[in-house]
């Protein structure tokens, strides 16, 4: 019996990039696993709870607590700071309740981030895929920080085919995403854009890899704004390419 | 007026001047840290550890401070205990008047920023001069400190050398040592003639009631050794347990602020002077302020109290790195007492979040600041603590962000909760977005929207994934592919190398590596190398302890206990030598002048190989160690970041440190 697992496919994949959600599913099913994607499933949370308005967060939490209680297997995301969320922000947003903290942390148990469970979970490192050219890799924040995870990317990353791996200066750094953050401080976010932007050019590849569409959505806009004829894709669109 | 905070980040980022010392700040401060925790293989061990010790003083912090006080009282130190900032400056004042102290000599410290001493002193009648060459600095400028560590961090040296030339009537100069020179010179006739030592305390010991003050420059020893009152002002959560567990904390904290295994001067103070020693104030106070601890330890930010105060999460953080310390402002357009991401946690925490609550906005919630924290303090998490008014009911969730955003994100949670909603949600966009632009992919968003000052908006997909999911799964089969081979690669794991040098050598090339001079010789060659090495320098008469008395002697050059202006040379002996840090360690008492090996131009130190340790608590564990007044771990000569960061030695202390470890032969 193939393994089945519940895409979580987020609420910007959903929204704005559901080609991405598609190259997800065929990664995954290439992979061996069977795929699941429950209807009702919306938005995590995460914009309202790191804005801090916690009252509005939590219905939406408990929605997608009740939306994968009903849907047996792992739940894949393809975010790290969605996945990071439903990891560590519901077991916050609950920890003074007795009955929901029980249910978040065991949804929390089965979350994944979607190269995470690849590698971690699959042990598989090597899906054949083929990508011409020069790559680079940020390792976005939640994702290497809050879940530990940059060794899984960068393990997938190293197998493609005819894709040469270049590092990126300052790995460590923000993008200046932060969600509402770059909506509050635009001219902070800016700056640290800018930084990430200028530090991507130096490598000299032409698309950058992320696990975040967060990211992905704000580096990609500032490339748009500036025209500047270089993308940032999610890590599915180039496991899924052959 | 007051500027409000996006006022002020504004004039931050286009302050050319700031952005590049802010830059050489972070790039600097990040790399020495990272160098310095690769060189202790069981960081993250350290880390936790430290860690579950602040997590169990912040649980039990009265009875901890309790306990501590009357240690520190038993060892013949007076002990005030202060509620708020205006009990601390009462206190202060009247020991001060009882004194008729006018001027006062300043070592840094936070608490004491957090209380406005010197301003308070000031309106007081009296005069608090700081001598950290950072806080002067910014105390020239009439300004406040923009970091925590390095309070002019946010200067580069032309400003500091036209602010030398304005004030103190030097000649312009760029040239570092030379400020540094300057400094020394003003500064050591304000230790010499204050009546009063100001310090703060880095950790209170709390079994044996040690205060434990870690600086580089020499000044936190020159306030606590020279003026004849030692007045320390101490926030109440600075305790840890043990003498053992301050050595723990001692591995993790330089490392984290200056990138150092050790800072240059750790001073542990256990009581004023007594009948027969050397040196040392007669009185000494300690102030233990709580000033909103007390009630922060009962709130959602408690675990902001294991701060070392450090600094390395401003190091760290992107933002601090665009903006630097003073633009960390209140609602009321007050600078906040603490910046960068620590101090958006602690300023509210302590001063409230209705004012301090909206600094908590100002992150990307990166993770950088935990990542950096030498105690592991989640500060992603307690900023989301402050944003969501969890502290200071008045202030509500959502603190600091405009009405207009948080009306958005209640709509766009209210059509989420919905799947129906959203789907609907999902297709106005879309349909919006096929009417504006067609043919574009992202929209070009004014600026004012916030997200369009500095980028394009997606449009929103014709289709969205839930509406693509049946054909997806239809093209794909219900049936996934064969699972393809798993592969496994395993680092081997290389094992721990064993030092097999001893400890003598060991001791000489650490101790070597943090700037002084290590002489390795038999204890038959002292008297004719010290001769070759006084000749050489042309000095002819030292200062000391018993030991530099006896040498003197043999010798044949004239000696005083008291170092005076002419003695350009300590020589001591030191009670042990720490391997692992290359450290001296050095006993005040009676015929033990702490002041020899502090103000002499050279400290000469002789050291017997066989009283070598490895381990700094090894040497805390020392049974000679404990009658001691008084006792200093010297790791290397008087030394400064403060000026860009540039490393000059010789500020207060001495400038150059002559080690001769004798050894058995």
């Amino acid at each position: 019996m193939p393994e089945t697992v519940q895409l979580f496919v987020t609420c910007l994949v959903d929204t704005f990039f559901p080609h991405v959600g598609e190259a997800i599913v065929r990664v995954l099913n290439q992979a061996g696993v069977r795929v699941e994607f429950a209807q009702a499933q919306t938005c995590c949370g995460q914009p309202a709870f790191n804005a801090g308005l916690r009252a509005d967060a939590r219905p939406l939490a408990e929605h997608t607590i009740r939306v994968f209680e009903q849907a047996g297997g792992a739940v894949i995301i393809p975010s790290g700071s969605c996945a990071a969320m439903v990891r560590h922000g519901y077991l916050e947003l609950f920890r003074d309740d007795p009955l929901w903290l029980p249910r978040a942390e065991k949804l929390a148990a089965r979350t994944y981030e979607f190269s995470e469970y690849l590698v971690d979970v699959l042990g598989i490192t090597d899906l054949g895929a083929r990508w011409p050219g020069k790559l680079t890799f940020h390792s976005s924040c939640h994702l290497r920080r809050a879940l530990n995870v940059d060794r899984q990317p960068r393990a997938l990353l190293s197998r493609i085919r005819e894709a040469e791996l270049v590092d990126l200066p300052e790995p460590e750094d923000c993008c200046g995403f932060g969600g509402v953050f770059s909506v509050e401080h635009p001219e902070l976010s800016a700056e640290m854009m800018k930084r990430k932007l200028a530090n991507f050019t130096a490598t000299g590849a032409p698309t950058m890899v992320v696990c975040d569409t967060g990211c992905l959505m704000h580096l990609q806009g500032g490339l748009n704004r500036t025209g500047k004829p270089l993308s940032v894709v999610h890590i599915a669109e180039v496991l899924n390419s052959r | 007026m007051k500027k409000n905070i996006h006022q002020q980040i504004r004039l931050a980022l286009a302050d050319e001047n700031l952005q590049i010392a802010l830059d050489g700040n972070a790039l600097r401060r990040t790399t020495g840290r990272r160098k310095a925790i690769a060189a202790l293989p069981d960081y993250e061990q350290r880390r936790a550890r430290a860690h579950a010790i602040k997590a169990e003083i912040i649980a039990h912090l009265d009875e901890y401070a309790s306990q501590f006080a009357a240690r520190v009282a038993e060892n013949g130190i007076c002990v005030h205990r202060a509620n708020d900032a205006g009990a601390a400056i009462d206190i202060f004042l009247q020991i001060a008047r009882e004194r008729g102290a006018k001027l006062v000599a300043k070592s840094k410290s936070m608490v004491t920023e957090e209380i406005e001493f010197n301003h308070r002193l000031e309106a007081a009648g009296l005069r608090a001069v700081e001598t950290d060459l950072g806080e002067y600095i910014v105390q020239l400028r009439g300004e406040r400190p923009s970091h925590i560590l390095t309070p002019a961090a946010h200067l580069r040296r032309q400003q500091v050398g036209q602010l030398f030339h304005e004030k103190l009537g030097v000649p312009y100069t760029e040239d570092i040592p030379e400020m540094v020179a300057t400094a020394r010179r003003v500064l050591r006739e304000v230790f010499l003639t204050a009546e009063i030592g100001v310090s703060g305390v880095n950790f209170g010991v709390v079994e044996s009631g040690t205060l434990c003050l870690v600086t580089n420059e020499g000044n936190g020893r020159m306030v606590t050794t020279i003026p004849p009152v030692h007045v320390a002002l101490m926030g109440m959560e600075r305790l840890v347990p043990t003498l053992d567990d301050l050595a723990l904390f001692l591995s993790l904290l330089p490392p984290a602020a200056i990138g150092q295994r050790m800072s240059v001067y750790t001073t542990l103070i256990n009581a004023p002077h007594r009948p027969g020693d050397a040196d040392g104030p007669a009185e000494r106070h300690l102030i233990i302020v709580d000033n909103g601890r007390t009630a922060m330890q009962a709130s959602p930010l408690a675990e902001a109290l294991a701060c070392l105060r450090c600094g390395s999460c401003l190091n760290a953080c992107p933002v601090f790195r665009e903006i630097g310390g003073h633009a960390y402002l209140g609602a009321d357009g007050s600078l906040a007492p603490y910046p960068g991401p620590i101090g958006a946690v602690v300023s509210p925490g302590l001063f409230g979040c209705e004012n301090f609550g909206q600094l908590a906005q100002a992150s990307s919630l990166c993770g950088a600041c935990k990542e950096a924290c030498p105690v592991d303090i989640d500060l992603p998490k307690l900023l989301l603590r402050v944003r969501a008014g969890e502290v200071g009911q008045k202030a509500g969730a959502g603190v600091g962000l405009p009405a207009p955003l948080k009306l958005g994100l209640k709509v766009f949670g209210a059509t989420a909760t919905s799947p129906a909603m959203f789907g609907l949600g999902q297709k106005a966009g879309a349909l919006a977005g096929k009417i504006v632009l067609p043919g574009k992919n992202y929209l070009p968003l004014p600026a004012w929207t916030g997200w369009g000052y500095s980028k394009d908006f997606p449009k929103m997909a014709e289709k969205p994934f839930r509406e693509r999911w049946k054909q997806i799964r239809q093209n794909i089969g219900e049936k996934p592919l064969e699972k393809p081979a798993a592969v496994h690669k395993q680092d081997a794991e290389s094992a721990p190398e064993v030092d097999s040098r001893s400890l003598g050598e060991i001791f000489a090339a650490v101790a070597a590596s943090t700037g002084s001079r290590v002489y390795r010789i038999t204890a038959q060659s002292l008297i004719p190398e010290l001769a070759t090495w006084l000749r050489a320098r042309g000095i002819a008469r030292v200062s000391g302890d018993s030991l530099g008395a006896e040498l003197a002697a043999s010798l044949g050059i004239p000696f005083s206990q008291a170092p005076d202006p002419s003695s350009l040379a300590g020589i001591t002996g030191a009670v042990t030598g720490i391997a692992e840090s290359g450290s001296l360690v050095l006993l005040g008492g009676p015929n033990l002048p702490l002041s020899a090996s502090l103000l002499p131009d050279f400290h000469i130190c002789i050291l017997y190989e066989s009283s070598l340790v490895r381990t700094l608590n090894e040497a805390l564990a020392l049974p000679a160690l404990k009658p001691a007044p008084m006792l200093e771990i010297i790791t290397g000569p008087s030394r400064t970041g403060d000026i860009e960061m540039a490393l000059t030695t010789g500020v207060h202390g001495p400038k150059e440190e002559h080690i001769f470890v004798l050894g058995d032969g």
